[in-house]
């Protein structure tokens, strides 16, 4: 690595490094440097971490160096976490030790005031002359679950994430360990960025070293703003293509709107444009927070849908019916059964073959119902009028059914290549959460509610429609 | 597409409006389907040019410095005969002036009164953060009541102007509402897609707006616009 000037598009030394200094307070602390260092330790992180500060000889079984320059290997990234008047002297340094890559967590930047903005400056101005790239200011930074990376400033009460598929970037720290149970739900994550301040390294940056990292197959995005609107628009037009772009952009409000004599220029507000922009550019745009960990999972663990075609299994009439409605502002449509399977589906159960079909009333009268279970999906996934499906499961209080149920998704897997989003319901939290875990385990997502389940296969179709429309 | 005079002409007056008439003049270079239109100096050049375009006939004020030209009272519409012309020009200079005592006066524009249609609207402008983006809507209460308009960042595909079209809420309208007649889609993807060209290839110009646009059967037609440099 030595001598190689970073690409602005090259982010590996942020998510790929062989070493990393921290320069904070190692102070045990629920927020710091002690954290960070403790983090990485308990994620075993695959690299060489450098603790520095001049008060401190040792912090958890590592030698603490009184200034990062007398860190004697290389330093690829460097992550500051120290009071904002005292960032720029430490930039100095780093810059000398030669390292490229820094993370500023450290607050009191732009953010805050004409003083912060001032630092900002002269932070961004250190990094430019020596070409070293900056993630923040005031940002937790970053996550590679694939290394052990996960430099988290505060306490996450969790080890590990699990490797997996989706890159979660965002200008809040509301995606970063500490703010989502990723290990308590077993989310499958490639990287994580919080782009903080964006003095630096912004959304068009990630989304080009997110299009060539094998491990990222979709990226959803929290943003308030865009920095280069017409940068972004064409690196879209080329990444969407080839991965799902989900995105959740604040500012929906017309407080944009400019003053002007036209009509062209006084609609013209941010959110108008911005949907725009994300139409020519393929984005997917979300509505609400919770979409950007919830929709994700159909593009990281399910194939696409080859056709429109709804299927859905329900235990009741009621959620087919709601979910129906729901489905057609996606452009799905309730897939008519074939005869072959209406009949099979009657035979199992009488009057079970309909488009919704509503496994309640079979489940109350025949004993042991769960060794039907699995014929009736099967069944109904094998059909050719079916290119996606609703599985709407209840479970009972006692988890009795749990086993069934997992037996059932495992005769599944790989069997059919629909994709199939699952909700689950009863009445005891502690049953639907074990089994929405195990699904999720065996490569099935489960969604918060039946919508949003709908809406994963109805974006999914969308995103199908266009890579076929690219292609 | 060369070079537009008319912006080296603005850059020596120092102005950055075009005229209704400049407007219009630019947009025919551009292919751009403009209602006819001539610039009359006189009372004399205004009776002449109706003759020539052939009544009936609208007069308009053609001044940079009126931007209201309705409310100031400088439009008349449906002229039939000379004496008419006569009259709608002396009515139409006295208004201004009072309305605009130190405007600058190029004389009138005399156009040709157009058949009815369903008034469209296409717009560009210039977005701080995507730069130039082109506006599609309904004219009328649509745009300015509902704001019921579709948007996309210029440069567009021809695909991108159909789906502008049919983004609107009010495209069955276009498609022949109650008995109407349905009006000419490609000729409105082939309007959009040629402003969207013009800007592409003018970084200039910093606001276009044709409205309204007439769309028909068979054609669409630009019967105001106003253009603004940057």
């Amino acid at each position: 690595m030595k001598g190689k000037i970073l690409e602005k598009n090259d982010l590996a030394l942020f998510f790929e490094p062989k070493s990393l200094a921290v320069i904070g307070s190692f102070r045990e602390a629920s927020f710091g440097g002690y954290v960070v260092v403790r983090t990485l330790l308990n994620a075993g992180f695959a690299g060489k971490i450098y603790p520095v500060n001049p008060s401190y000889k040792e912090v958890l079984g590592l030698k603490v160096y009184p200034s990062v320059k007398d860190v004697p290997g290389e330093v690829d990234l460097v992550l500051i976490i120290i009071g904002c008047r005292a960032v720029p002297k430490v930039m100095e340094e780093c810059t000398e030790k030669g390292i490229k890559a820094a993370i500023i967590v450290s607050d009191g930047f732009a953010e805050r005031n004409e003083e912060g903005v001032a630092l900002q400056k002269k932070i961004s101005e250190i990094a430019r002359m020596n070409k070293m790239h900056i993630i923040g200011p005031n940002t937790a930074g970053v996550a590679n679950p694939a290394n052990g990376l996960i430099p988290c400033p505060y306490v996450t009460g969790y080890e590990r994430i699990k490797k997996g598929g989706i890159a979660i970037c965002g200008q809040t720290g509301m995606i970063n360990p500490q703010a989502f149970p990723y290990a308590d739900v077993n989310y499958g994550v490639s990287k994580i960025c919080d782009f903080g301040n964006k003095s630096d390294v912004d959304e068009c940056d990630m989304l080009e070293y997110l299009e060539n990292d094998p491990a990222t197959k979709v990226i959803t995005m929290y943003l308030e703003t865009i920095r280069d609107g017409r940068r972004f628009l064409e690196i879209s037009k080329r990444v969407t293509p080839e991965k799902p772009v989900l995105i959740l952009k604040s500012g929906r409000t017309e407080e944009g709107a400019r003053v002007s004599a036209s009509h062209t220029g006084s609609l013209a507000v941010d959110d108008q444009i911005f949907n725009a922009a994300c139409k020519q550019g393929g984005i997917i745009r979300l509505e609400k927070f919770r979409e950007i960990f919830e929709l994700p999972k159909i593009f990281a663990l399910q194939p696409l849908p080859k056709g429109n075609q709804l299927g859905i299994i329900s235990y009741t009439g009621g959620v087919g019916v709601l979910a129906t409605d729901e489905a057609e502002k996606y452009g799905l449509s309730n897939a008519k059964l074939s005869s072959e399977t209406i009949t099979k589906l009657d035979a199992i159960f009488p009057g079970l073959g309909k488009t919704i079909v509503d496994i309640g009333p079979g489940m109350v009268v025949v004993t042991d119902f769960m060794s039907v279970y699995p014929e009736i999906m099967k069944t109904v996934l094998r059909d050719d009028n079916i290119d996606c499906l609703l599985n709407v499961i209840w479970i009972d209080p006692s988890g009795d059914l749990i086993e069934g149920y997992i037996k059932t998704y495992k005769e599944l897997q790989k069997q059919f290549q629909k994709p199939i989003a699952t909700w689950i319901y009863g009445p005891r939290l502690p049953a639907i959460d074990d089994l929405a875990l195990r699904l999720e385990h065996l490569g099935f997502p489960v969604f918060a509610d039946f919508e949003m389940g709908i809406k994963a296969l109805g974006i999914a179709w969308q995103y199908a429609i266009r890579k076929k429309g690219e292609k | 597409m060369g070079k537009f005079l008319i912006f080296d002409k603005l850059k020596e007056e120092g102005r950055s409006l075009l005229t209704e008439f400049e407007s219009k003049e630019l947009l025919k270079q551009a292919g751009i389907p403009v209602v006819e239109t001539r610039l009359a100096k006189n009372q004399k050049e205004a009776v002449l040019s109706s003759q020539k375009i052939g009544f009936p006939v609208a007069l308009k004020i053609a001044s940079p410095d009126v931007i209201h030209k309705t409310d100031s009272g400088g439009v008349k519409l449906s002229l039939n005969k000379v004496g008419e012309i006569k009259a709608a020009y002396n009515e139409i200079m006295k208004a201004v002036r009072k309305q605009y005592p130190n405007a600058l006066i190029h004389g009138v524009s005399v156009q040709k009164m157009v058949r009815p249609g369903t008034e469209v609207i296409v717009g560009t402008s210039k977005d701080p953060q995507f730069g130039p983006v082109i506006m599609f809507g309904l004219g009328g209460i649509f745009v300015e009541l509902l704001k019921d308009v579709s948007f996309r960042i210029i440069p567009i595909l021809q695909k991108d102007a159909e789906e502008m079209i049919k983004e609107i809420k009010g495209y069955p309208l276009l498609q022949g509402y109650r008995g109407k007649e349905p009006s000419n889609i490609p000729a409105l993807v082939e309007m959009i897609l040629k402003i969207s060209h013009l800007i592409e290839e003018n970084p200039q110009i910093k606001e276009l707006e044709l409205n309204p646009v007439l769309a028909y059967g068979d054609s669409a037609l630009a019967v105001d616009a106003r253009i603004v440099l940057e």
